[in-house]
């Protein structure tokens, strides 16, 4: 018995040692090769220093870490392309890119912060940029900002989402916005004028709602073809908050300390939106389809809707389909108008290289960087420059941008900027989606619905954080 | 003076004892036992993950039970998931299990076949479901449209929304509860049968008398398990419908992710936890009391 527990223990002690022999003894042998590699590697690190000693910082070999979400296959390629570059001209300077999945974006970024381990570069959502601010998680770039650019370089909806308190913590990537699209060949088989583009002869609501009827077909008690799709989507207020601002509607007031939503201008919009399809049956069921992870794109493509209403992004997906796509403005209510926003480029408060983080983001608001993704019709420019007739020229890309694209161009230069950019309690977005569904989904009545909206937003954004 | 006798302690199996089970145990208390404890202490405070944390004592469970009618439709969701899925979940599979019990040809095949949801991932699952209830080009609006039904909006209204989420959640579990049976099943003497069939007993006598009361053990673990899980429903929520549309498929645990990561309202989410806890809790304590009932 007590030799049969001496094996034991003698076991036990064999493997206890043959693992702290394993795992000490592996440090011991992988350690002494780094060394060598360290002083190696350091003649290389002083180098450009001493080649290049006008260069104002000491120039020590960085990594910087750089996260952000993948809008398209496409968006991540320029990305890592644009990032060769920028680690071309920077040979001091390694960033190592992670593209995150956006729908655990916010959460991965805000929580890498509250762990002392966030990016030291990264993308914001207009939607988050605020409350980032807020929590006193951006690095204020205004200096490194003021020294290089200026905020008239950049159309006025972009530039006024960077500023926060005449300070600025991150610099817009590009400009998006709500447009319409059209399949020209539906409109040209009904014999009908396609969607106008100049947003001096923007459709009334009513025309287009003529014209959304009449391209819906319905066989056999099916419908074959819709007129319209994109506004309803009740979870996402995106395309419909276009229209309240075109009836001099707004979300919140000018402050941001109160919501708006509960007066005739954004009840009208939301009654004419409910009527396109649970009275006129003109637009398809918005909520599933969004769910479904298929693209509405496809929808204008098989012919299933004449128009779309989208953000201008779609087209980058759109031109690569094999069939002719169209775009025009918005319709109106009082004004021609659209919103823009689009993701800002930060740096984390925290980040031990702030002046190379700032290097990172200037390249990525450069036109080098930038170029690429507008030809592909992902994104729209943010700089007044690229507006001018040279400017357009620069990016202007028949093969993605449709017959008649100019005269939309204006359309989204002009854009107000988003709502939802300048509020800092997330929980009010999803308050409204609520409501909304409950609107359009559940039938609770429209006043109620709004009144609803209204002490509940109001709430939220009193309440104490 | 005694000394300390080290060989003793050495020798001692319960040394071995500890220090074998220190991993677990280090485990346990870093990643289970210090957050459930700080998360309590968590839920009597307000923080936002970066701002000063303030103590609001009893304010967050306030703001819940009288104040948020958010929380107030997300509970009764969460009871009404749970008061449907668990007893059609347990009544079907054992009806399946009492069927693939049976000796026929291909009974492999059915058993693979119904076991399968259970290991499919639910992204996939949702991606699968969410076409079939698709309502311009789904499956189920498509069959129902050879009967002459019309076709519904499944995800997408206010009162059919859950109902279809508690369908794809029993369909997924299905294939776990009828695993636990068809043991429970296997477990039980032929000897029981024969007697009573000697005895003259019919099908549903056998079944009745000797197959349930039998079983008891096996249902009681089942409903239990069942009624936690579906407490604490998430994924289903999560992937279909993210809680919409107004909030109709919103359950507890959804609420708390949201709070936690969406609005990083960490004590409010820390209430919602220990709410979810008590609720499990009390829940598995009525059980247990009637677990004597069960046996009887």
């Amino acid at each position: 018995m007590v030799m049969f527990k001496k094996n034991k223990l003698m076991t036990g002690i064999v493997v206890v040692l043959v693992v702290l022999g394993l795992v000490f003894g592996g440090i011991i042998l992988t350690r002494p090769p780094i060394e060598p590699e360290d002083v190696a590697a350091e003649p290389v690190v002083e180098e450009p220093v001493v080649e290049d000693p006008a260069e104002e910082p000491v120039e020590e070999e960085i990594t910087l870490h750089f996260v952000g979400w993948e809008a398209s296959p496409l968006e991540t390629e320029s990305v890592q392309k644009g990032l060769d570059s920028f680690m071309t001209q920077n040979p001091n300077i390694t960033v190592e890119y992670m593209p995150v999945p956006h729908a655990e974006y916010e959460t991965k970024l805000i929580t890498s912060m509250a762990g002392g381990a966030a990016a030291d570069v990264f993308f914001v959502g207009t939607e988050l940029y605020r409350s980032l601010h807020l929590k006193g998680q951006l690095l204020d770039i205004t200096e490194y900002f003021e020294a290089e650019l200026e905020l008239d370089y950049f159309i006025p909806s972009a530039a006024s989402i960077m500023v926060i308190n005449d300070r600025i913590y991150g610099v817009s990537s590009c400009t998006v916005s709500p447009i319409l699209f059209y399949n020209r060949d539906i409109f040209d088989k009904a014999g009908l004028p396609y969607p106008p583009k100049n947003p001096d002869e923007a459709w009334t609501w009513n025309e287009f709602l003529e014209v959304a009827k009449q391209l819906t077909i319905v066989e056999g008690g099916e419908t074959k073809q819709f007129g319209a799709f994109g506004f309803e989507n009740p979870a996402w207020p995106y395309m419909k908050i276009a229209m309240f601002l075109s009836n001099e509607g707004d979300v919140f007031n000018e402050d941001f300390t109160e919501t708006t939503m509960n007066t005739p201008e954004v009840k009208e919009v939301l009654q004419a939106v409910f009527d396109l399809r649970q009275k006129y049956g003109a637009s398809p069921e918005a909520l599933v389809l969004e769910h479904l992870g298929m693209s509405p794109s496809h929808m204008l493509q098989t012919g299933r809707v004449a128009m779309l209403i989208d953000g201008s992004w779609a087209l980058q997906e759109l031109a690569q389909m094999d069939f002719p796509v169209g775009i025009g403005v918005l319709p109106k209510f009082e004004r021609a108008v659209t919103h823009g926003q689009a993701h800002l480029h930060s740096a984390w408060i925290d980040t031990p290289n702030p002046y190379e983080a700032w290097r990172l983001i200037s390249f990525l608001s450069s036109e080098e960087y930038q170029l690429d993704l507008i030809r592909s019709g992902l994104w729209m420019p943010n700089r007044t420059a690229l507006y001018t007739e040279e400017g357009i020229a620069r990016w202007f890309n028949p093969d993605v941008h449709p017959e008649g694209f100019m005269d939309v161009i204006p359309f989204i230069r002009d854009a107000v900027a988003y709502p939802f950019a300048f509020n800092v309690r997330p929980a009010t977005m999803d308050i409204i989606a609520e409501e909304l569904g409950a609107f359009f989904n559940g039938g609770k009545p429209l006043d109620e619905t709004l009144t609803d909206i209204e002490s509940r937003v109001n709430e939220e954004l009193a309440r104490e954080q | 003076m005694r000394r300390i006798n080290f060989n003793r302690i050495l020798y001692s199996d319960t040394t071995w004892a500890f220090i074998l089970l220190l991993p677990n145990f280090l485990g346990f208390m870093i990643f289970l036992m210090v957050p459930m404890v700080v998360s309590f202490g968590m839920s009597f405070v307000s923080w936002d993950l970066f701002g000063p944390v303030r103590w609001v004592g009893l304010g967050n469970y306030i703001e819940l039970f009288f104040e948020d009618q958010v929380f107030r439709r997300v509970f009764w969701n969460t009871l009404y998931f749970t008061a449907v899925t668990v007893p059609i979940s347990i009544v079907l599979s054992l009806l399946l299990a009492l069927a693939m019990d049976q000796k026929i040809i291909g009974i492999r095949f059915f058993r693979v076949a119904y076991f399968m949801p259970v290991i499919s991932s639910m992204i996939a699952v949702a991606i699968v479901w969410q076409w079939i209830y698709n309502p311009e080009f789904g499956l189920l609006n498509y069959i129902l449209g050879l009967i002459g039904i019309e076709g519904q909006s499944w995800l997408s209204d206010v009162f059919l929304a859950m109902p279809a989420i508690i369908v794809v959640a029993i369909w997924q579990g299905l294939g776990f509860n009828m695993l636990l049976f068809l043991a429970g099943l296997q477990g039980i003497s032929e000897i029981y049968y024969e007697a009573a069939e000697v005895d003259g007993a019919g099908w549903f006598q056998k079944f009745w008398n000797i197959t349930i009361p039998l079983l008891a053990p096996t249902t009681f673990f089942i409903l239990v398990m069942a009624v936690i899980g579906a407490l604490q429903a998430f994924d289903a929520v999560y992937l279909m419908t993210a809680g919409g549309p107004a909030r109709a498929t919103s359950v507890l645990a959804h609420y708390l992710f949201q709070n936690a990561f969406q609005y990083f309202r960490m004590g409010y989410a820390s209430a919602i936890a220990y709410v979810l806890f008590f609720l499990v809790l009390s829940f598995t304590l009525i059980q247990l009391r009637r677990q004597r009932a069960w046996f009887l």
